[in-house]
Formats: C-alpha cells, structure tokens, sequence
C-alpha cells in the first residue's frame, strides 16, 4: 500500500481528533440545554439588553475603526507609493510597525500615553492649565481608535501592492485620451485598486471584530463591552451555553466578511491583463506642498509605531506611574522584580515551549499536507487542505471555548494543563502554517523535480537534494511566522491559563488589569525586543519578502 | 507638405545615463514613419518624449506647428493637451471598463455631444471589426481584439498624430502580419500621420513611409525603406536591417566599374559600383545576391541545405568563409556538391 495514504490517514484523523470535533462541540453547546436541542441561548442574546449591546457594539466598532483604516490607510498608500514624498523606505518601514507590535502591548501603550495621568495627557495639562485631559482613552472611542491603529497596516501593505503592482501604462493611457492627473485617478487608479481596498477593509473589520486585548484592556474600565470581552465574562460566571452561542455570533459576523474576501480574490482575474514592460511608476509631485504633507505623514507613523515603543521603554524604568518624567525618577527594578519573579519565568518557559511545540507541529504537518495537495495532487488532500484552513475563520475565543468543551472532561482532561493551550495554539495556527507551505512549494516549479528524477535520482534523494533545499528558508520563515505570534498569544491563553500554565500574554495582561503598570511594561519591553530580532531573522531569511 | 511632428536636436539623459542623443527627425502628413532599432537605443524613450509623458533633458518638439516641448524655454504641455493619439505595447485597454466605454473614453472627457460619440463608436466599431462586442470587458478578449479596441481609443478623436509603441509585438506571427495590413489601411483611411517604434526591421520596412535607424541614442540613417536596404550607411544598419553576410577581404585594386576584391581563401572576383582604396574591409553580401551554379564565379562548396518554403537557403563554403545563400531558382544542389558562385551585389565598409 501506498506510504502516503497512511500518512493522509493519520492527518486526517488528526484534524478531526483535534480540529473538526472541537469546534462542532461548540456550535451543538449552543444549541442545546438541559432539556435538550433549544434556540434559547440565541434568544438571550437578542432578548437581553447587555448581551444585545455587546453584539452591537461590535459591529460599530468594528465599522469605524475599519473606515478610519481604509481612509488613513489608503491615503498614507497613496502619497507613499505615488507622490514625490522624501524617505519613502522609511516612511514605510515606520507605518509598518504597528504591524509587528501585539494589539493589547499596544493598548497599554496608548493608555500610558493618553491615559489620566499619561504623558502626552500630562503635557497637555501643563501646556493649557488644564486639571483634566478633554479625552478619555477608556472609552468606546479610545477602543475605536486603538484598533484603527493596530489595523490600518493592513490596509496600507494591500492597498500600496496594488498601486505598485499597476500597469503604469493603464493610467498614462488615460493621460493620452485627455485626462489630466487627478482626472487619471479617479477614473483609472481608484477603480484598479477598489478591489484591493474592499479585500483589506474585510481583513481588517475581521481583525477588529475578534480582537480581545484592545476592548478588554480599554473598555472594562468603562463597561463597555464587545462581543470578545462579553464572552470573556461568560465564561468567567460561568453561562456556557451563553458563551458558546455569542462565540458562534462572533464566529459567523466575521467569517462573512472572510468569505466574501475569498470572493473577491478569486473575481480578480477579470482585472489581469498583459503585463507591459515595467517602466518606473508615475509619481505625482507635491509641489509646494512637499514637505508639509511629510511631517503630517512622520508625525502619524511616529505615532503609530515608534511613540507607543519609547513609552512602554520609559514606563518600565519609571519609579512608580505617574511619577514625573525625570531621571531621579528612573529605575531598573522593575526588570529585578521580574527576574525574581517564578511566575514571570515560568511564563517566558511556557510560551516559549508553547511557540516551539505550536511552530514545529504545524509546520511539519503542514508541509505534509501542502505536499500531497499541492505536489502530489493526491485524491482527498484537497479536502485535508481545506479541513486544515478552517479554523482561519474562526475567532480565537472560539476556539478556546471549543478547547474547554472537549478537553475539560473524560478520559481526556487537559483543561487545567499546558497541554490544553497547545492545543488550542495548533488549531489556531494550523491555516497558517498550511498556508505559507502551500505558496513556498507552489514556488518550486515540478520541473525542477523531474529533473532530479529523469537523472537518475529517487524520490528520497530528490526530496533531500532539490526540494528540501529549495523550500527550506521558506520553511523556516513559515515556522517563524508561527512561533512569533504564538510567543505573544493572549486570547486564547487567557481563556485557558491555570496556575502553573501562564503564558507571557497572561501575565502581562493580569499585571496590568491587577495595576501593576511598569512591571506589565517590563515584561512587555522584553516581549517586544524579542519580536523584533525575529522580525530581523525572517526578513534576513526571506530577503526581505515577509515580515511579520 | 505639412509638419505633424518636428524633433530637434532631442537629448534625454536619465542620471549619467544618456538614452537619446542629439535626435532629430520631421513626420509629414499623411506620412507613416518608423523609429527602428534594437532594444535599449531610445526609441521608446523618444516616442515617450513626443507623448509629453517623459520630459527631455534638451532639445524641442512641435506638433502640428505648436511647440509643445521645449525645456530651455520651459515649455511642457501636459500629455492630456497634445491632442495625440497613442497606442502602447501591451494595449492598457483599462480592465474595468468594457469596449465601448474604453474606445469612447477620450470622447466623454471631451464632453462631445451624446449623438456624435454614437456615432463615432458605430464608425469606428466597423472600422475594427469588433461590432458586437461592445459590451464586454477586456479580460474577455483576444489579445488582437484588445490591440484593436486600444487602436480605436487612440483614433476616437480624430488626432493628426498617432503614436504606435510596438503595438504589435504582443501578438502571434499570423495575427502581426494581418495587423500589418490593417494599420496600413487603417493609415490610408484616416489620412492620419503615424510614429511607429519597433525592433522588428521586416514590420518597419513593410509599413513605413520613411525608417529612421536609431542606435545607441542616435539616429544612424534615415529615408525610406528601400533605399536603407540597398545603401545601408554603415555596418551596424546593414547588419539589422534584413540579413547580411559579413566575410573580411582586402581591396586589391581599382577597376573602371568597381573595385577587385580578395577573400581569404584567395578567391576574386570584381564588384561593381563601389570605390575605396586599396586596403583591408569587411565586405557586406545580402544572400540573395550571391547566385549559385553560374558559369563564371567563385569555386564554392555546398554545406548544408534548408527548406524555407518560397526560398532555399544554402550555407557555402567559400575558401575559409561559411556564407548564406538564398534562390527561388529552381536548381537544386546537394550538400557536399562543388560549384560557382557569382557575388553580384556587396558592399564594402571599413573593419
């Protein structure tokens, strides 16, 4: 019999075992009660008016952080891409940085900063005379605004793809028919890229609508609660069938967009045409208003990225919160504090297995299913490929609820472990991983293969000798992209963290919910120095193609 | 005759980097002309220049009269107000707009009354051959269709100049060669006058009025077709334009028509019509004017045989020198057969 369906068997037991089982636990929990299959739980959902409001809530958050990411976004997009703005490369390299930083460090961060006693809060006091800051950042707007921060990257790496990948011919073309340079945009430019533009406001509402740290860390304070955070407190009463059916609510209001995304990629052939020989792209000059337009866009990428950073910096030095900015003020204890802290490193050994495990696993599966889909073209692995990629649409609160449902009761009782956060970590990361191995292998053209073969090489040595090779830094860049967020995990963990099995993000968050502001700082300083020199590995490796 | 482009003394430099060198030239109406040379010589960049979508470094352009490029005078009319025509390589028939709305585009920015673009799209949808598929979108054609829809965009509004970036290219032999005909036509019809760029010699010399030979960012030779064939300038224009034998030979004396001529294996013959000083030269031999199983002639030598179709090419072997040959006559030789060759045609240049 042939080796690889053994394989194809084990993987697809595996999916089901620790995909497919979950995840359906949840969507029949909220169908079903004592007495047996109900709508009840939906019911309450719509019928209360707290659980109602999270609901929409949600939605209008997510709205709104999502149109402020689309304008912000494609305007930064396009002034990047296609005026005569100086430091281009920079500029971008700032814009991206949000990117890489994790939403909830971001949240603290901007609570430092524009929090009560927060710094740019205090210098605004100092310079007006004023007792209090006119802003609130815990509140609907600070939440609106934090994720449109942490989102907007989105749109501006799709948005500024596209502009740069358009045939410039297509816009000089219309210059030739009569239209002059905004004329051009309107009609030319903005139609070609609207496809890119409404893929990455769908990416983004998803982003925003399944994010918990921004909500939680910004909105308890103010009991304003998202479907995210209201499911958080469920859990915490506990009301689990109430859980489970908000958790599918969440499930379905962003799988939608997801889908409709998916739509969109696969309508775009209608938009290829023959590729003309790559002259430089038109740029629009500024003229006078150059360099005005450049401070705007430094001072909002500043803002975005490189503020946030230098004030978690400070806080983890500063004596106490709140205290003056100066350097009598100044201290290294937090980061003593944590180095004798045992919950603090036992939670960096936590997630560091966590990541390593989570990384290793998916990735070596991965690229057995990528391989038998891909390469191998075997019957059934399409559906393993597509069995594997599900849990992308699935919120991460899904899916630790999903973990509590199945693992919490015999014979398997994982709950309570580390083991039960892994397994969450490989449900959520496994589309990841598939994915990144689907478009590496899909790079090694089956020529090169069959090269190998028709001279003379079997299917091991061509394994060993062409394919490994070729696809390794993929691979590798693959693995990092898994173990990088994985380090930094907070929403599943923080559904599923006991004594003993905390995560980084765990302790962080509770640092910071408990009020210890320097030492979450701290350990957020580190975190973030971390994903830095990863972000330096996978750039390095992947020549500057992907970074996270 | 009336000027419709009128380059002067056109230099565009990119850093150090100078892709169009000194370049002048005049297109007429009515007057097809051809800016040919191999890639990187500044065609493009010159025919970009004419567009107003490069800016030159020096020099000035007219259209029709009207200075429209000048960078000492600081003159610069923006692309959309030249009022030219131009179809580009790859078409840029913009993807999310159908036929119809890409051909009459030009005519709407215009705001030209709703009666005339009808009826210009009805003339113009004949004129192409694309009637009936006004409707779809670009995605939905062939890449001949495409080239067509591109063609009756830049003709929508009746410019007097159109610019053709190696419109051609894209397409399959066949097709080329039919669109050939179709611009020329097309040309005839409208009265129009076009600049065309192109590498392929055989496209430039079919359809043109007039060939400049651009090399390096010079024009190296300008004037129609067929006088380029026959009296190419230098080395380099004979050796793009069509096919040509290079051999080195030495000039052994002045003859009362020509000049003498001998090859390295010693073979000599006279050529007529040419007259340099004794010395050593490469001697330029088009295959068709050399002439296989003459009486008089060079020994020769059959090395391999090719079957073309309307010709028959032969590669031979004249004392140390491997030669093409191409005849439509109807003698047949074998390789391996010994026999004469007459040169009736070279020309000599300078090593």
């Amino acid at each position: 019999m042939d080796v690889r369906y053994v394989f194809m068997a084990i993987i697809g037991l595996f999916f089901l075992v620790v995909i497919v089982y979950p995840l359906s636990l949840v969507v029949v929990k909220s169908f079903s009660s004592e007495a047996g299959f109900t709508f009840e739980n939906y019911v309450k959902i719509f019928s209360e008016s707290a659980n109602l409001k999270a609901f929409w809530n949600s939605i209008w958050v997510s709205s709104l952080s999502t149109l402020i990411c689309v304008a912000v976004g494609t305007i930064l997009a396009m002034l990047v891409v296609r005026t005569d703005i100086p430091g281009k490369s920079w500029l971008r390299m700032l814009l991206l940085l949000p990117y890489g930083i994790p939403p909830f460090i971001g949240a603290m961060a901007w609570a430092q900063l524009f929090g009560p006693v927060g710094y740019v809060s205090k210098l605004y006091m100092t310079l007006t005379g004023a007792t209090s800051a006119p802003w609130n950042i815990y509140s609907a707007a600070g939440v609106v605004l934090v994720l449109a921060v942490y989102q907007f990257p989105v749109v501006f790496i799709t948005v500024s793809g596209a502009l740069g990948k358009i045939d410039t011919s297509l816009e000089e073309a219309a210059r030739m028919s009569g239209a002059g340079p905004f004329r051009t945009l309107i009609d030319v430019t903005m139609p070609l890229i609207t496809p890119a533009i409404t893929a990455s406001a769908l990416l983004a509402f998803v982003g925003c609508i399944s994010n918990f740290g921004i909500p939680a860390l910004l909105g308890f304070r103010a009991r304003f609660f998202v479907l995210t955070t209201k499911i958080y407190s469920a859990l915490s009463i506990p009301d689990m069938p109430l859980a489970t059916a908000m958790a599918v609510i969440l499930a379905i209001t962003s799988g939608i967009p997801l889908i409709l995304e998916r739509r969109l990629e696969r309508g775009q052939s209608r938009y290829t045409v023959i590729a003309g020989k790559s002259v430089r792209p038109q740029t629009m000059s500024l003229g006078g208003w150059r360099i005005p337009v450049f401070i705007i866009v430094v001072l909002v990428s500043l803002f975005a990225g490189v503020v946030p950073l230098i004030s978690m910096l400070l806080t983890s030095f500063l004596k106490y919160w709140g205290a003056p900015l100066n350097l009598a003020n100044m201290t290294t204890s937090h980061y003593k504090y944590i180095l004798d802290l045992p919950m603090a490193s036992r939670a960096f050994r936590n997630s560091l297995f966590l990541a390593v495990s989570a990384a290793t696993i998916t990735m070596a599966v991965g690229a057995l299913v990528s391989y038998m889909s891909v390469r191998a073209k075997i019957k059934g692995a399409k559906t393993l490929d597509f069995v594997g990629t599900i849990p992308y649409a699935v919120p991460c609160t899904m899916v630790a609820i999903a973990m509590i449902l199945a693992w919490s009761r015999p014979p398997v009782m994982l709950y309570g472990t580390i083991w039960v956060i892994l397994a969450a970590y490989l449900v959520r990361y496994m589309p990841f991983s598939i994915r990144t191995t689907n478009a590496t292998l899909q790079q090694v053209h089956v020529s090169l293969e069959e090269a190998a073969r028709v001279s003379g090489a079997g299917w091991t040595q061509t394994m060993r000798d062409i394919v490994m090779p070729l696809i390794k830094p993929g691979l590798i860049a693959g693995w990092i992209l898994v173990f990088m967020p994985a380090l930094r995990e907070l929403t599943m963990s923080v559904l599923l963290w006991s004594q003993g099995a905390e995560t980084i993000g765990v302790v962080i968050y509770n640092m910071q919910d408990a009020g210890y502001t320097q030492i979450a700082a701290a350990l957020s300083t580190i975190v973030l120095l971390v994903i830095l020199a990863g972000n330096a590995i996978v750039r390095k490796l992947s020549k500057g193609e992907i970074s996270i | 005759m009336e000027e419709r482009i009128k380059v002067s003394n056109l230099v565009k430099r990119f850093g150090t980097f100078t892709a169009v060198h000194d370049v002048s030239f005049t297109v007429h109406e009515n007057e097809f002309f051809s800016l040919l040379g191999p890639s990187g010589c500044g065609k493009t960049t010159t025919l970009r220049c004419i567009s107003g979508l490069e800016q030159p470094t020096e020099g000035e352009i007219h259209i029709s009269g009207q200075l429209v490029t000048s960078p000492e005078k600081n003159v610069m009319v923006p692309p959309e107000r030249r009022g030219i025509g131009m179809v580009f390589q790859n078409y840029a028939v913009w993807p999310h707009m159908t036929v119809e709305q890409n051909m009459s585009y030009p005519l709407r920015l215009a705001k030209r009354p709703k009666e005339e673009i009808n009826a210009k799209m009805a003339y113009l949808l004949d004129l192409l051959e694309l009637e009936g598929l006004e409707r779809r979108f670009p995605s939905e054609l062939s890449g001949g269709q495409q080239q067509r829809v591109a063609l009756g965009r830049a003709l929508s509004t009746d410019p007097r100049v159109m610019l053709l970036d190696e419109p051609l290219s894209n397409l399959d032999a066949k097709l080329r060669e039919q669109m050939r005909f179709e611009l020329k036509d097309i040309q005839r019809k409208t009265g129009i006058s076009i600049l065309y760029v192109t590498h392929d010699q055989v496209e430039a010399m079919a359809m043109s009025d007039r060939v400049a030979v651009m090399n390096s960012g010079k024009v190296v030779q300008e004037g129609a077709p067929h006088d380029i064939y026959e009296t190419p300038k230098d080395k380099f224009v004979a050796d793009f334009i069509g096919t040509m034998n290079f051999v080195p030979c030495s000039v052994t004396g002045k003859t009362e028509k020509g000049i003498d001529i001998r090859l390295r294996g010693g073979a000599e013959f006279g050529l007529d019509g040419s007259s340099v000083n004794k010395g050593d030269y490469i001697l330029a031999i088009r295959p068709e004017d050399i002439i296989l199983g003459t009486e008089q002639g060079v020994e020769c030598e059959v090395d391999v045989r090719i079957f073309l179709g309307n010709v028959i090419e032969y590669r031979v072997r004249i004392g140390e020198d491997l030669l093409r040959v191409q005849t439509n006559s109807s003698m047949r030789f074998e390789p391996g057969d010994r026999t004469r060759a007459f040169i009736q045609n070279g020309l000599v240049f300078p090593k």
